[in-house]
Formats: C-alpha cells, structure tokens, sequence
C-alpha cells in the first residue's frame, strides 16, 4: 500500500485555509518571487496579503 | 546631521502631474483608500503619485518573471486600446483589445482562445470578463485601479488614473520599460507619444 505524501504547506497566506483544487491561486510575489497563495474568498474580499519573505503587502 | 536621501522616481514628477495620472474621480473605494494623496476641494480624490511609481516598479519586476507570450494584456476601453497595444508589441505580450468574447480564457473551443499566465487590465470595472476569466482559471490578475475601482479579485494594483489618454500612455510606457529593464533589456526604442491614442 502507498502512502500519498500531502502537501500541508499549501494555505492562504491572509487566512491560512486550506486551499485544494483549483479555489486559490498562486503566484510569486512581486516584489522578491517567493510563492503567495491567496483563497477565492480573500481575493474576492481583496483582503491585504503579505508576503513572508519581504513583507509586501498587496493587493 | 544625517542627509535625507530623495526618492528617485522612473520620471520626473512634473512629467506624472502633466499627464495628469494622479487625477482620481470623485468616489473613494474602500480599497484604493491608502493610495489616495488628498481630496481637492471640488470633492475629487487626488492619487498618491509616490505610491504609483513604486507600483510601477514592482509591477515591472512581477511582469518580467512570466514568459513574454504568456502575459495577455486587456483594454476595452477606447484610450487603454493604443497603449496595450503598443505595450504587448514592446514586451512581447498578448493582448485583447475592445470587446472580451467570453470563453477567451475558458472554452478551448474557441478560435479566441489563450492560455495565459498573468492577465493585465486597464480597468478591472470594464474588463471584468477577463478578470472573472482569470479568477476561473486561477491566474494572478494586476490591473490599473482609479479611485472608484474596486480590488476584488486583484492580485497586484497599480494606483492610477485609468480614464486619461495621455496618463494610461504614460503608465503603460513605464510598464514596458521597466519589464525590459528587469529583462535585462537596456535599449527602449520607444517614446511616451507612441503609446498615445489618437484624439
């Protein structure tokens, strides 16, 4: 039996949902390229992200 | 004493006031709040032109990461059409001038159809086919936002005036120039006229 690795590291980075499938979407960050991933429910809300990395704030 | 060091902007800020790409409109949106300078005395809501050229910046950097031919650059609008044009000629890009059949970024079926990775609007409010397109798809959507423009469903705004001939010249010619630049591409044949639309 195979054990499927999941990919826990996947989460909105305003809300920090789970995102699976295709609700989010995903895209380096202007400013320094690290990956942000946003919800569909954030991004409808345009609620503020920020990167991790280099702390830009969009959108 | 320590010197205060100048912001530098990619033009001289006379040049931004001439083209009159800090003019607003007279609503505020919750959204563009923070990149709103002043409100005039006639009730119209001046943009922060500081904040437009770090944008601009930014959105350069963000723009040059995608591959050319993947980046699709949409206008309905009638003084946004010769400027993306001139744009997706200068940086490679697609682009989707007047109106936005629906299924362009959903239904394989048509001969419109494009698979891009990054779409660019000039007016999330007029083009919002190609916004709910992009949503759908799940790519990153940059678009240029007025002060009565909504950030729904936007990943990366660039505070401007979207309504102006010569601002929308303007800012789509410091778009191209800085995705070159961060290209590595030194040489920008191209002058602020040639991106203006025709009166």
């Amino acid at each position: 039996m195979s054990v499927e690795v999941v990919d826990m590291e996947t989460r909105c980075v305003t809300c920090g949902a789970n995102l699976i499938g295709t609700n989010y979407v995903a895209f380096p960050c202007p400013e320094c390229g690290q990956m942000i991933y946003r919800c569909k429910k954030c991004r409808k809300l345009a609620n503020p992200y920020k990167c991790s990395n280099c702390g830009f704030v969009g959108p | 004493m320590e010197a205060k060091t100048e912001y530098e902007y990619l033009v001289p800020p006379d040049e931004y006031l001439a083209a009159g790409v800090h003019i607003g409109t007279q609503i505020k949106t919750g959204d563009m709040k923070k990149f709103i300078y002043k409100v005039r005395p006639d009730g119209l809501y001046v943009l922060d032109i500081r904040q437009l050229d770090e944008r601009i910046r930014i959105a350069g950097k963000f723009l040059a990461r995608f591959e050319p031919s993947r980046i699709l650059a949409v206008a309905a609008r009638q003084y946004g059409q010769k400027p993306v044009m001139m744009f997706a000629k200068a940086v490679g890009a697609d682009y989707v001038i007047g109106r936005f059949v629906p299924g362009t970024l959903t239904n394989p079926m048509l001969k419109e159809y494009r698979e891009p990775d990054v779409v660019i609007v000039t007016d999330p409010a007029i083009d919002r086919q190609a916004v709910q397109e992009a949503t759908a798809i799940g790519i990153p959507v940059v678009a240029l936002c007025d002060s009565n423009n909504s950030a729904s469903n936007v990943d990366l705004v660039i505070p401007t005036n979207n309504k102006g001939r010569k601002a929308l010249a303007l800012v789509y010619w410091l778009l191209a120039r800085e995705v070159l630049k961060n290209r590595g591409v030194e040489e920008f044949p191209y002058k602020v006229e040639d991106f203006e639309a025709e009166l």
